[in-house]
Parts: C-alpha cells; structure tokens; sequence
C-alpha cells in the first residue's frame, strides 16, 4: 500500500516517520480540498436558510451524514454530530436514564474520555459504576459476565485499546448485555478507524467516534445510537437547531436527531470527515486491516530486537505498542526518537488508570501506524530504536 | 531540579543572543520558579534539556553519550556547582573593580611576570616576599631630598611597565617624591636588555626621559626590531650616534645594567613593575589613590 504522496504534511516532511496515529492522524488531500470547499463553494448555515447555498449546504451534510453513518454500517437518521469521542461519551453518560438501573460497568483500561464522565456521576451518587481489572491488558468474557446482571443500565468499553491496541470481542459483549437487558456503548476512537466496524450487524446502542483519528478534520465526531434511544433520550446541549416550536411558556423538541445538534456545525469538518470516510473506502477497510498486521508484526520484531519491554498481551493487536527502553523516561526516549525524526507519544496516553494496570508507573513511548505508513518507516524507527537501546540499556 | 536551574542559566544566556531560546528560557523561568515554590517543575523541561545534551554527545561518541546519560544527575551538579562558583567569583571581580578600581583584588598581578627562568631569578611570586632595595642608585627624577622615595623596577618593552608610565608621570608631577628607577629587563621579553642600555646611555647624554618615553611609545617595534629601531629612536631624541654606539657597545654599560638586574634579583622581583614607596612594596600598575594610600 502506498498511498504517502496524498498526504502533504509527509510529502512537506520527507524525512519525518509519522508514528503517532493513535493521538492524530495526518490528513490526505482529499480531504483537505474537502474541507475547503465548505467554504470556496457552500459558505452557508444547514437546515436553516433556504436561499440557494443554505439548500445546497443542508443537502450536503445530509450526504455527509450518509456517508459517515454507512461508514460503521449505520443509517443516517442515528448519527449525531459531535465535536470528537469524548462529546459523544459525555452525551451518553449524562443523558442515560439511570432511575431503574443504576449501574454502569467499565473496564480499567479505558480512555480517560470514558473514565472521567462516570466517575463524575459516580461521584454525585448518580451511578453504581464497576470497574473492571484487566490481566496484562486483557479483560476476559468471564469476567464481562460476572459483572452484567440485572442491576446494569449501562456498559461502556472500547473495541480498540488506546495503549495497547488490544481489540475487544465487543460482539459478544453486547450480547451478554443485551441478555441482561441493558445497554451498551461503544468507544469506538481506535477501533473504526483501522477495521470495519458494523454498529448494526455487531448489535450496539451506542457507537463513539472522531474525524480526526480517522484522517478525518479535527473537531468534528460522530455519536451513532439506535433510533428509540434518541427517540427516549433527553437533550444534552440545547440552543439553535434543536428545536420545533419556542414559547416562553412551552418548548417543543425537534423529533429527529437534531434534537442534539444545538448550535452551528462545524460543517467543514463534516465535509472532510466524510470525505476520509470515502477515502477509507475506497482503499478498502479489509485492505487496511491487512497493512497494518504486516506492520504490526514488523513493528513487534523491531522492538524486541531492541529490547524494548512492551506492554500488554500480544494477541489481537493492531499496529500499536506501548514501550519502554532500558532505563529512559519516556518523555526522553520520545524526545530522542523526536531527534532522529521519529514521532511517538509518550506519557501515560489519557489512561492512567490503564497505564498503571500494565506495569507502567511511570508511564511509556507509544509507537502506532496507519495507512500511510510503510515497513520501511518502521525499519527506521527500529534502527533509530536500536541506537538508543546502546544508550539506555 | 537541577537541570531546571541550569537550563535557566544557559538557555537564558542564550537568548540574550537569540530570540531561538527565549522561550526555553521562559520556561525555565518557570522552571525554576515552581521548584522554589516546592512545586514539581511541569515543563519537561528538564527532560528536554538532557535529551538536547545526550544526543549531541551521542554524534561524536555513543560511549561518552551512555556515561553522561548514566551520570547526568552529578554532571548537572557539578555544572550547577561551577556555574556558583564562576558567579561567585564575577561577583568578587565586580566588588573588587568597585572598591580597588581593579577586578583582580588589591594585590592583583597584572604585571610582565619572570618565568622560564631558572636560578634565583624568578623564586619569588608574592608581594609579601619583596625586599626593598638598599641602595638608592638608578635613574633617577623628581627631588632628591624629599623624604618620599620611590624605586620602581620596570622593564622597557613589559607592557604593565609602560602602562604604568603615566602613573609616574602623575606622581611626579603632583608629589614632592625622590623617584628612583631600576631597570629590570626580563629575558622572556625580546630585546628587553638593549632597550635597558639604550636608556642608560641615553642618561650619559642626559637624554634619558627623552629615550624612556620614546622606546615606550614605540615599544612593539623595539621589542621586533631591536637594534635597528633603538638606533632611530636614539638619533631621533637628538642623541650623538657615535657616543651612543660605544656606549651601546661598552661593557661598563653591561655592567652597570647586571648591577640593576642583581638589585632586582636581591629584591625577589619576580614581575615588573614593582615599586616600593618608601620601602613598601606594590606590583602592577596599580592607580594613583593606591599609591597614595601607601604614601601616607
Ligand atoms: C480509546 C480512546 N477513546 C477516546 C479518545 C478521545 O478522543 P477525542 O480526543 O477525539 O475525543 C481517544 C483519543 O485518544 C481514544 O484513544
């Protein structure tokens, strides 16, 4: 697969080895001409003017939230616009209904995105909330099962792992809710970026995603449940577009999904998030999933070669590794990549909780491909990898 | 912690010359300004600063980068410690040049020192080993019968010497003093021994400050050219040539000049100029309120 010359930050940047999808992903032109055509062609509101441009621009975010929603095999009256992952995490902790059920289930080895809002309501004694243990990444079906019962309103869990790239059975987890009559929502950050994901065939009721991670524009995500969930659910944020009728004295929601777009959209975003979902595509997600095994694997033997000490289990990964390296900070092994032209992150990824779970206290250097990546990047990233395990080792 | 305060220093005197590290600076500012308040430096820029190191050592030799990686911590010491110590002693310096109007300290040496010598000469390295001459022979200036006597050993092509002259020039003027000079020409100095004669011959022909000022002002090309400048500036300060040259080639005026220069030894002058004001001695061309201060 070699698809760097669409890319123009790497085409301006030849010697950098981009290896930090997991936080970004860099954009292809496409996308960036999409994302600027908002503006040199459309320039106008959607689903509120009805002079020519605010028609052509309302018809094309409707396109775009067709193309995005078919993206994870969804429709497009189920897909919410929101500003990234988190947003939609948000919207869906606060606006469940937790007056019958009140706990939610989670695992140790989520994103702080998840964390954070259940906590908050853990706090404000809104929610029971269990937090699942992992063992060396790994949160086992058992253990799923053991923690769903009757009392569970709600699960929330990623498909892909930000630290590890770990993929979850997030199938058979929602049908183990589901048997339990509650609900489930999908942090889908990692996972749809880098395989195909089904919202319908896969069985969820909710699905979190962002445009950026996906080569998508920054600052615009998608929120994707099931109709009767945003049928019953009340509003989050609340302002210009979610409504039908305003009176002082009664306020009549929208009926449709709009009901939790209050304001402007960021509609070029939506424009290039639609536009990388096209791109994805046409590559062919299967074609991707496949590039990055062979990366994955390279990408493996590289860091033991180095000595490097990775976390987590082994299997059912993607073309992510969290790493350490002799005795180095992390931030000093990210800063001596950084050197040699490597980027990775390092730290604790927004998962601390996680981080500390694998062994690593003091957090580590993530290393993560994507499409545009080749076995060459990662052969240099090895080289510059093994030059530094001379220092810290 | 450390590496904060030392990466304040540099990358703040880096910025002084480029804009590059102004903001490194700044953070080190922060840096270091967190870790006074005991709070945990949160820049990474510590972190920053030690890759930066690290990785340039590491061009030039992976083994010295792995030893300075493995022993930052007491590198970065030391260097805090050096950098104390080297602001510690500016800050002496800026004391010393505001009290003594000299930034090496009262007794600073500023002076042409002796040295590749072998013998007596040159044993002696600290004011407090002079010993003032007894006999009052030299060239001599101002009032014979004051009873402020200075001896000053100086030699003609030292640099200090000359920087002194218009100290000289400025006590004679303005003291009542009987001002004795000793020539003491340092072998380490090219020519210094012909540009001493020239000045005693000069004195046979009573001529002798013409000369002195003369090879002064022009003490480079004495110190280069030797003979061939010292016979131009004879003849240019009026000085019959033909005298001049026997003198030049007489050995009395050897003798007369290795009578000064056992004086000196005698003395332990081991740099020049060294004067003793009334018997005290002082080393360097030190400025005039030091002198006076010895006077009274
Ligand atoms: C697993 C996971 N969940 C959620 C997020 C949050 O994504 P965003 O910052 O786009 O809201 C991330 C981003 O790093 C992630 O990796």
């Amino acid at each position: 697969m070699n698809v760097k010359n669409d890319f123009p930050f790497l085409a301006k940047n030849i010697d950098l080895v981009y290896l930090d999808s997991a936080c970004t992903s860099i954009k292809p032109k496409q996308v960036i001409e999409a994302e600027k055509s908002y503006y040199e062609d459309y320039g106008a509101c959607a689903g509120r003017s009805s002079h020519k441009f605010g028609a052509k621009t309302s018809e094309k975010i409707e396109n775009c939230r067709e193309i995005v929603a078919g993206f994870v095999g969804a429709k497009s009256e189920n897909l919410i616009w929101t500003r990234n992952t988190t947003e939609g995490l948000n919207l869906v902790a606060n606006c469940t209904d937790f007056q019958k059920r009140k706990t939610v289930v989670t695992t140790i080895n989520e994103h702080h995105s998840v964390l954070l809002p259940l906590l908050k309501l853990r706090d404000t004694g809104k929610i029971k909330l269990k937090v699942l243990k992992a063992e060396n990444g790994v949160v086992s079906l058992e253990q799923w099962s053991d923690a769903i019962d009757k009392e569970t309103a709600l699960v929330v869990t990623h498909n892909s792992n930000n630290t590890t790239s770990i993929k979850q059975n997030v199938k058979q987890i929602a049908e183990i809710v589901h048997d339990a009559g509650a609900l489930i929502c999908i942090d889908g950050a990692q996972g749809v970026p880098h395989y195909a994901v089904d919202f319908g065939q896969e069985n969820f009721d909710f699905l979190c995603f962002s445009g950026h991670k996906m080569l998508g524009s920054t600052g615009i995500g998608a929120l994707v449940a099931k109709t009767e969930l945003l049928k019953s659910m009340p509003q989050f944020l609340v302002g210009g577009g979610t409504v039908k009728t305003v009176s002082l004295e009664k306020v009549v929601v929208a009926s449709d999904q709009s009901k939790f777009e209050a304001g402007i959209q960021h509609y070029a975003g939506i424009f290039g998030f639609a536009a990388a979902c096209e791109y994805l595509k046409k590559i062919g997600m299967k074609n991707i999933e496949a590039h990055e095994k062979t990366l994955s694997t390279a990408l493996l033997s590289e860091l033991k070669n180095a000595n490097a000490t990775v976390y987590g289990d082994l299997n059912n990964r993607g073309a992510l590794y969290s790493f350490n390296l002799g005795n180095a900070a992390p931030h000093e092994l990210a800063l001596m990549l950084d050197k040699e032209g490597i980027a990775v992150r390092s730290g604790f990824f927004c998962a601390q909780p996680a981080m500390e779970s694998l062994g690593a206290k003091n957090g580590c250097a993530r290393v993560s491909a994507y499409v545009y990546n080749s076995l060459e990047d990662v052969k240099k990233f090895g080289n510059a990898l093994k030059k530094l395990s001379e220092l810290y080792c | 912690m450390v590496l904060c305060i030392i990466a304040f220093i540099v990358f703040g005197i880096m910025s002084i010359f480029s804009a590059k590290y102004r903001p490194l600076a700044k953070e080190g500012f922060r840096c270091v300004f967190r870790t006074l308040t005991m709070k945990p430096c949160d820049t990474g820029l510590d972190q920053k600063f030690k890759t930066e190191v690290v990785y340039s050592v590491m061009r030039y030799s992976p083994a010295i980068a792995r030893f300075v990686n493995k022993q930052f911590a007491v590198i970065s010491w030391i260097f805090v410690l050096l950098t104390i110590a080297s602001f510690g002693y500016s800050a002496y310096g800026v004391y010393n040049f505001y009290v003594f109007g000299n930034c090496e300290g009262p007794n600073a040496v500023s002076t042409c020192i002796l040295n590749d010598l072998t013998g007596d000469y040159g044993r002696f390295s600290s004011p407090t080993e002079l010993i003032s001459p007894t006999s009052l022979d030299g060239i001599k200036a101002g009032n014979s019968s004051s009873n402020l006597t200075i001896v000053e050993f100086g030699c003609f092509v030292c640099p200090y010497t000359k920087k002194a002259e218009p100290l000289v020039k400025e006590l004679l003027n303005t003291t009542n003093v009987n001002y004795i000079f000793k020539p003491f020409p340092l072998p380490n100095h090219n020519n210094s021994f012909i540009a001493a004669q020239a000045v005693l011959c000069a004195v046979k022909q009573d001529k002798a400050w013409e000369m002195r000022e003369r090879v002064f002002a022009h003490q480079e090309t004495c110190s280069v050219d030797g003979t061939l400048a010292i016979n131009d500036i004879a003849e240019s300060s009026g000085m019959n040539m033909t005298l001049f040259k026997g003198c030049m080639n007489n050995n009395e005026t050897v003798e007369e000049l290795n009578k000064y220069i056992e004086q000196g030894k005698a003395a332990h002058i081991y740099a020049t100029p060294t004067f003793f004001i009334n018997g005290k001695p002082l080393v360097g061309p030190k400025s005039i309120d030091e002198f006076k201060g010895l006077i009274k």
